[in-house]
């Protein structure tokens, strides 16, 4: 993917650049407000990621701004300003996604792909596949190599969210924002917890495991 | 409408103004009082005066000159003067008193030609005048001195000395029913401005307290309403608002002082971690790796507790108790039960809950939520093996809706369970355990932006040792909540 990083943090600003280039995206950097609106209008990006406070334009109105356009490249906010409120208001002036400062890296770069891809074509799929496991949006089943997995409601929302991102690791923080609607952090392992379980259902019997866990980061659903 | 006027007997200004109103009158009815005195009791004791001398004037003319001159001078005096007489014993009876109808003021049957006292009486009587033409000199009063005139044998005559004083009493009583009448006036005229002057002074007076709610409630752009007419009231607004305009600025200061702190801090924090984890993904799988992967755990965990300060430092300032909405908790608690069941069956913790529905709260959903996962984490953390922890939602006794969270753990000590909702306070025992010490804190501020009450006591354990602990967050009631506002 192309992404332009808004961030006035040089040093950040090059560790985000350093982590997306070997993660094989190609990054553009603008340093404040102004320049970043001229490269988002200049150049057709995949992604943004926009720090919400900068010098010469607030990330919300360089937001605003390209959003009257009628540029709908998909957007990460990223900000100190960590209240719901806050990540209400980011989200309402048209950002995809939003991420509190402090993030870790793997948790950016998580959820930088997962809006990235949002922006393709096909996003009004019915059936999802990973490797031998398969799963109907519309009758609501999951089947591996043919068998029928049964699983919970949640379990299912999980698998789903899990499977959208099929190849990308997707962090506790997204799987509890995405799958239980939930905006904190808990001090205890429950999402472990639930993915044991779920990793019971679709890897237990069969040799080849599909649900890995990535060390420091989160989870992926891999062949 | 008794309980408006019960209201209004509380309102200062209108107690004031009233006993402002009571002393004007007072005041009225103390002049009245001087100036029948002037008039009426003044005159009255002139004429005590008068008929007293008259009377020893009498005496003496027959101590000199014997009864015939006193006959004589009493028929002379009742053709001369404006003087009431009369003069009787066995034989005579001279005066006019004598051709009228005299009647004591009380009533009693007229008993000139009867007297007999052996002392003066001063007596005030009502007489008719049958000479006169003009009605209202009928049943005139008078008042008179009856006493004897004696030798040193005894009493020879009665003689009675009086004078009309019907003019000075209707000057009295005008007086007394002026004074009535605008006592009277000036009470109700009274009674009617403190009710106008309390109900404006009322109505500016409100709208300091309601302004007064509203800033405590979060709002600190609102302002007191002034008409610029610069009187104490419209001062006392300027004043306040110049003051809320400082507040507001001072808020404004240290909110961006703290924002700043949070950006500032946390993006070299956030920075150290980022070198951390890429160092340690740049290592692969290696002693080495797992070391750096621990350090920027522990970045993290700095991160989150200073995260957890300024969101409790933004709780208390009250910013977010406009969002509040309407809410049934009962999805949300459901949820947080599905979430943290697994957990706690694999902590080998048994979790039941008792959601009932249909109670509504007027909440912040993520807020709440939050409070409600710290507190089953709490359960899960500390509760040993084989416990149970038990989720509820309730109407309690008084009708309120009460979230709790028992357990049958270690429990907190009576003492301690103010204490522990203070930031940073974590008691000897759950030192060695992970934690912040922040977990209560933020409960306690999201229970009092929500004017909940957030309350610990004895939960379900058995044993004195692990008498357990139920957390619980009593609401209030929706009704009442809306009227405060």
């Amino acid at each position: 993917m192309r992404i332009l990083v808004v961030e006035d943090d040089e040093v950040a600003a090059e560790y985000v650049r350093k982590g997306l280039m070997e993660a094989g995206h190609v990054v553009d950097l603008a340093p404040d407000g102004d320049l970043g609106l001229e490269m988002a209008r200049a150049a057709d990006y995949d992604a943004l990621i926009l720090d919400r406070m900068l010098p010469k334009r607030d990330g919300l109105e360089l937001l605003g701004d390209l959003r009257e356009d009628g540029d709908a490249t998909p957007v990460l906010i990223l900000s100190a300003l960590g209240e719901v409120d806050h990540r209400v208001e980011g989200l309402r002036a048209g950002g995809d996604d939003y991420l509190a400062k402090p993030y870790s890296f793997t948790e950016l770069l998580a959820r930088v792909e997962a809006i990235g891809r949002r922006s393709d074509p096909s996003a009004a799929v019915t059936k999802l596949k990973v490797g031998d496991l398969e799963m109907d949006l519309l009758a609501r089943t999951v089947r591996r190599s043919g068998q029928k997995v049964l699983l919970q409601p949640r379990e299912f929302r999980l698998l789903e969210c899990l499977m959208r991102n099929a190849g990308r690791v997707v962090t506790r923080t997204m799987l509890l924002e995405k799958v239980w609607d939930y905006h904190f952090d808990p001090q205890t392992n429950v999402i472990d917890v639930h993915i044991s379980r779920l990793r019971g259902k679709i890897d237990k019997d069969f040799d080849e495991p599909l649900l890995h866990t990535v060390r420091g980061a989160g989870y992926r659903l891999q062949v | 409408m008794i309980e408006a006027i019960k209201k209004l007997s509380r309102n200062t200004l209108f107690r004031l103004s009233l006993l402002g109103a009571f002393l004007f009158v007072l005041s009225l009815l103390i002049v009245a009082m001087s100036v029948y005195y002037a008039t009426v009791t003044s005159e009255l004791r002139r004429v005590d005066r008068l008929v007293e001398s008259e009377h020893a004037e009498i005496q003496k003319i027959f101590d000199e000159k014997g009864f015939q001159a006193v006959e004589r001078e009493v028929t002379i005096r009742t053709a001369s003067s404006e003087g009431l007489y009369g003069l009787v014993n066995d034989r005579v009876a001279v005066g006019n008193l004598f051709f009228q109808t005299v009647t004591k003021e009380d009533g009693e049957l007229p008993l000139l030609t009867g007297l007999e006292p052996e002392q003066f009486a001063k007596i005030p009587f009502l007489y008719s005048n049958p000479q006169s033409d003009e009605e209202d000199l009928q049943d005139r009063r008078a008042r008179a001195l009856v006493g004897p005139i004696r030798t040193e044998n005894g009493v020879v005559a009665i003689l009675v000395v009086g004078r009309d004083v019907e003019a000075t009493m209707r000057t009295g009583a005008k007086v007394r029913n002026a004074v009535l009448t605008s006592s009277g006036i000036a009470l109700i005229l009274g009674l009617i401005s403190s009710w106008f002057v309390s109900r404006i002074f009322t109505r500016r007076v409100e709208a300091f307290n309601k302004l007064a709610d509203d800033v405590r409630s979060g709002n600190l752009d609102r302002r007191a309403p002034r008409n610029y007419s610069e009187d104490e009231m419209d001062m006392l607004a300027e004043h306040l608002n110049a003051m809320l305009d400082h507040i507001d600025r001072l808020m404004k200061a240290m909110r961006y002082a703290g924002d700043s702190v949070a950006h500032d801090l946390r993006t070299p924090l956030t920075r150290l971690r980022t070198r951390l984890e890429s160092a340690a993904i740049d290592l692969g799988d290696s002693p080495e790796a797992d070391t750096l992967f621990a350090a920027a755990e522990d970045a993290s965990e700095l991160l989150q507790t200073f995260d957890g300060v300024l969101r409790i430092a933004r709780l208390e300032a009250g910013e977010r108790r406009e969002l509040l909405t309407d809410v049934d908790p009962k999805p949300m608690l459901d949820d947080l039960a599905e979430l943290y069941e697994p957990a706690c069956e694999d902590a080998g913790l048994s979790f039941t809950s008792d959601v009932a529905s249909g109670v509504m709260v007027l909440a912040d959903r993520g807020l709440l939520s939050q409070a409600v996962s710290n507190l089953i984490e709490n359960a899960i953390k500390y509760t040993p093996k084989g416990g149970k922890i038990h989720l509820k939602l309730t109407k309690n006794k008084s009708g309120r809706p009460e979230i709790s969270i028992s357990d049958d753990g270690p429990g907190i000590p009576e003492g301690d369970r103010e204490r522990v909702k203070e930031r940073f306070v974590r008691l000897d025992k759950s030192r060695t355990l992970p934690g912040s010490g922040l977990g209560l804190a933020l409960v306690d501020a999201v229970a009092d932006l929500h004017r909940a009450e957030f309350a610990m006591e004895t939960g379900l354990g058995e044993t004195p040792e692990s008498p357990g602990l139920k957390a619980k967050l009593v609401f209030p009631r929706r009704r009442s909540f809306k009227t405060k506002g």
